[in-house]
């Protein structure tokens, strides 16, 4: 009996010992399957990479087998708009900002071409956060203008990843455009929905101030300082808003991959009307979920997902506010379809929130801006440019007829104010107006902030738009006028005290 | 006749002294280089040497293979320079109306460039002397930490880079040299001495067996932009390499009369 | 009569720019051995770099005060040898040149090379001007810097040449045998034939 015992005994100590060791082995080995995400050698043809613009995102590669894809991607300097009758020098990868998407599958063999093309000045080369190995390809990717360069890698690990150009001085690579994203899909594949989209913010640093027109140079000193002019979510103010902006229907699910390439500024991402059901924070495998706003550190990605239920315009932001509505980080996705009482009933906020971005994009101010550097602005352009700016900035008080809110801002339709002094507006806009003030026989008591964020021939425009609206005396101002009365006042201010 | 050869010969020569370059003598001394002397980031001294007032034109490099046809477009040997080498003449032999005989000579290997110094009796400017000479602004020899100096080369870089280039003969800087900014980049002799690794961010970590003695290796003063984006330039070119907006000028030593 | 005249002629001009190599009218364009660069070994013979032409060469550059890398160049070299078969190795020149031709005197290249105990039919140390060490460190793309206390910076790579003097590998493992440009050396073999 004992000896049967003990033999029991024994056997089961052994199989348990083997079991365990076999469990642990095949642990192992499924666990370094997944970790490492060598899946063995390419199999099958190679693949060309389908690379898309901005905000498009390539479809599913569909795949379960590990392959070997080809990306080709060229540097391109370009002079691009960076914001109404403002253009900037980007650096690009593929001609745009951010770069071209790139969609791999975690287990994949990239072969990687970095090509510099040979009008550019600058050496260029790439860093992908995706790829395990010595600068994330940097070292191997330096490439002269007019040369190409090429790197192989595997895909280990899965997630939506940034790419940037790490050549000295990395800051202003960075800061002139040159970053993108590359997502590495899980070897099950992402779960279907009905849209897929590429956000990415950056920060941009000029000479000029916010909105100053022409081709604005990188200011350096603003970099280190951290003191951004524009922050926008792909390059470019109104990239994503009026004609341009997002677009779902009702009842449909949306994922955004929405990358930061800094050079600097953390985003706390958000979208207006919206929750996020699904994140995946920093882009990493765990998911969170029910989340309002999310940050993106610079230089990371994260992919947030929500369903559609009432339709209008949902606004993505980063919510440090001052960046969304004084520098530009605002995108649009406008959502259609029939309207749902029971989840939401009001009504929309358009004016507030959007401002010059609920119309189709600012082409009048461009238009006037061309006009006004060939010297031939016209009265008609002045008024177009005008009204467009004044949806954006003073119609939120004033309304959009002029009208005013009796007892609390004055009208400006028929008004005789005005019509006492044509020029009047003007040093109310550089000045503000605050205490008591009579119009049209009404009083009104108020504090109008002055809009020092306006610049001369914006508020030569806005004027004569006024102006020339709902029974005003007509007549036109021009930018220098604005510009003499500015100086005009910042020379008498000193007197005042 | 002999009157006449040798008065014909006189008038060569003195054409050709008359189209000669024009170099001017650069004081050298201690300078603050961003490529600093040893691993304890001493200063590097430069002796004075002459640079060239300009960078070398296309119609100086087109004498220059018309009388050395090895170094022309279709019979370099590759090894020398690339295909895109002078590719935007209009022939082997001719500029054509795309490159101006006074724009500056671009798409130019080092070699070649070389070999041009040498039939001027001259040779390629080092780093330290070419970042000595353009250290300097229209008033003082060392202009680095103005930031307007900044400014005014950044805004170059930041300007597209056109078919050709503009033309030489800018306003002088303090030595008299023209041109140092703002129009090309320029080869020098030991563009293969920065020893800046192609991912320009792990200066501080330097791969001791990748570059022996690394510990030299820091760049001083990270916030030049204006330098660091030239030394980033010339290390990720060959010597065979060539690019539409490279171009170099000459040095020459001092003789030190006995 | 025709090749002695285009050689003349390629000739003439060239005084102006160095010698040249004889034969060099038929010599591929991205051969190195258009360089004319003219080396004395430890033994203080004298030889142009393109007499080197007609077997593979394995080239690197080194120096002899060198006190961290050159020494593992040399093992590198010389396991990179080790992992050919003899009647490889035979067919295979391997060439160290100086970064540093005021100290590498071909009696200190004599020096270093009883040290290491280097194999006379394959090995050679070489001692080339300054000039040339410029053109020769920038036509195998290895980059170096003179420092003030008269240390060296340079990078280090293995470069394979086939027998016409062409580039067609190169490795920047030291320390270790890259197999990956083993293999290079003997595709280089086989194609000479």
């Amino acid at each position: 009996m004992n000896t049967m015992l003990r033999a029991c005994a024994v056997a089961s100590l052994l199989f348990s010992t083997l079991a365990l060791g076999a469990a642990a082995d095949a642990n192992r080995k499924s666990a370094s399957a997944y970790v490492h995400g060598d899946f063995g050698p390419p199999r099958g043809e190679p693949i060309h990479a389908v690379l898309t613009t901005p905000p498009m995102v390539p479809p599913p590669t569909g795949r379960n087998y590990p392959a070997k894809v080809i990306v080709e991607l060229e540097v391109i300097e370009k002079e691009l708009p960076i914001s109404e009758g403002v253009t900037y020098m980007f650096w690009t990868f593929g001609g745009t900002v951010p770069g071209k998407f790139i969609r791999v599958r975690q287990g994949d063999t990239v072969e990687f071409h970095l090509r510099n093309n040979p009008d550019n000045k600058m050496p260029h080369n790439i860093d992908l956060h995706g790829v395990t190995g010595p600068g994330g390809g940097a070292a191997s990717s330096f490439t002269a203008p007019g040369h190409e360069s090429q790197f192989t890698f595997k895909a280990l690990n899965q997630g939506i990843y940034v790419y940037h150009c790490a050549t000295a001085p990395v800051g202003m690579h960075v800061a002139n455009g040159m970053y993108g994203l590359i997502l590495i899909e899980p070897p099950e594949g992402l779960p279907a929905v009905d849209h897929e989209y590429y956000v990415m913010q950056g920060d941009f640093y000029t000479t000029g101030k916010y909105r100053e027109k022409g081709l604005q140079p990188f200011d350096m000193e603003n970099a280190i300082d951290e003191k951004p002019t524009y922050v926008l979510f792909n390059g470019a103010e109104g990239s994503l808003t009026g004609d341009k902006a997002l677009t779902a229907k009702t009842n449909e699910t949306i994922r955004l991959f929405v990358g930061n390439g800094g050079p600097n500024l953390v985003s706390s991402f958000h979208v207006i009307g919206e929750i996020f059901d699904r994140v995946q924070q920093e882009g990493g495998t765990r998911v969170q979920e029910n989340v309002q706003t999310t940050l993106i550190p610079a230089g990371g990605a994260s992919i947030v997902e929500f369903h559609t239920e009432v339709p209008g315009s949902y606004v993505l932001v980063d919510h440090s506010i001052f960046r969304a509505f004084n520098k530009g980080a605002l995108a649009i996705l406008k959502v259609d379809g029939a309207a749902d009482k029971s989840i939401y009933s009001g009504k929309e906020v358009d004016s507030v929130y959007l401002g010059d971005r609920s119309e189709p994009n600012l082409a009048a101010v461009t238009q006037a801006t061309k006009a006004a550097s060939a010297g031939k602005l016209t009265q008609e352009e002045q008024i177009k440019a005008g009204q467009q700016l004044f949806t954006g900035t003073c119609s939120v008080c004033h309304q959009t007829s002029g009208e005013g809110l009796p007892g609390v801002f004055p009208p400006l339709a028929k008004s005789d104010l005005i019509a006492a002094d044509p020029k009047r507006p003007i040093q109310i806009l550089l000045k503000g107006l605050t205490g008591k003030i009579t119009v049209n026989g009404k009083d009104y008591n108020s504090v109008m902030p002055p809009m020092s964020q306006l610049n001369d021939d914006e508020i030569a425009n806005i004027v004569t738009f006024v102006l020339n609206s709902w029974g005003n005396p007509g007549g036109r101002v021009s930018a220098e006028e604005v510009a003499k009365e500015r100086a005009a006042q910042t020379a008498a201010k000193p007197a005042e005290h | 006749m002999r009157i006449a050869v040798a008065l014909g010969a006189a008038l060569a020569l003195f054409m050709a002294a008359a189209d000669a370059a024009e170099y001017v003598a650069i004081g050298g001394g201690r300078f603050a280089s961003v490529l600093p002397a040893d691993a304890n980031a001493a200063d590097v001294a430069i002796a004075p040497f002459r640079l060239r007032t300009e960078p070398v034109t296309n119609a100086e490099f087109l004498d220059f293979v018309t009388a050395h046809p090895q170094w022309r477009r279709d019979r370099i040997a590759r090894v020398f320079a690339e295909q895109r080498y002078l590719e935007r003449w209009q022939s082997a032999t001719a500029l054509g109306d795309r490159t101006l005989p006074s724009w500056p000579v671009t798409q130019v290997s080092w070699f070649a460039a070389r070999a041009f110094c040498v039939s001027e009796n001259a040779r390629l400017p080092t780093w330290n002397e070419w970042e000595f000479a353009a250290a300097a602004d229209a008033t003082r020899a060392d202009a680095r930490s103005d930031p307007a100096w900044r400014e005014a080369i950044l805004g170059w870089y930041a300007r597209p880079s056109a078919s050709g280039s503009d033309e030489i003969g800018g306003s002088a800087n303090f030595y008299g040299v023209r041109d140092l900014h703002g129009l090309i980049w320029e080869w020098v002799d030991d563009f293969n001495a920065l020893l800046v690794a192609g991912d320009s961010r792990d200066q501080n970590d330097p791969d001791r067996l990748k570059f022996c003695g690394a510990g030299a290796l820091n760049l001083r003063d990270r916030e030049n932009y204006a330098v660091l984006m030239r030394v980033a330039m010339l290390s990720s070119l060959k010597a065979a390499d060539t690019t539409g907006s490279l171009g170099f000028r000459c040095a020459r030593d001092i003789e030190v009369k006995r | 009569m025709k090749t002695l005249r285009r050689a003349l002629l390629f000739a003439l001009p060239l005084l102006f720019t160095g010698g040249i190599p004889p034969r060099a009218a038929d010599l591929p364009g991205e051969s190195i051995y258009h360089l004319p660069i003219s080396m004395v070994d430890q033994d203080g013979y004298a030889s142009a770099l393109a007499d080197r032409r007609g077997t593979p060469q394995l080239v690197s550059m080194f120096y002899t005060s060198c006190p961290y890398v050159c020494p593992l160049i040399i093992e590198t070299m010389k396991r990179t040898q080790q992992a050919l078969t003899p009647a490889q190795r035979q067919r295979v020149g391997v060439l160290l040149v100086s970064f540093d031709p005021e100290r590498d005197t071909p009696q200190r290249l004599h020096e270093v090379y009883q040290q290491r105990k280097l194999d006379k039919a394959s090995w050679t140390l070489a001692r080339i001007e300054a000039d040339d060490v410029r053109q020769l460190a920038a036509v195998l793309d290895i980059q170096y810097r003179l420092l003030a206390n008269r240390e060296i910076n340079h990078s280090s790579a293995l470069v394979l040449l086939d027998s016409e003097g062409r580039i067609v590998a190169r490795t920047d493992k030291i320390g270790e045998v890259d197999p990956d440009f083993v293999a290079s050396v003997q595709a280089a073999l086989r194609s000479a034939r």
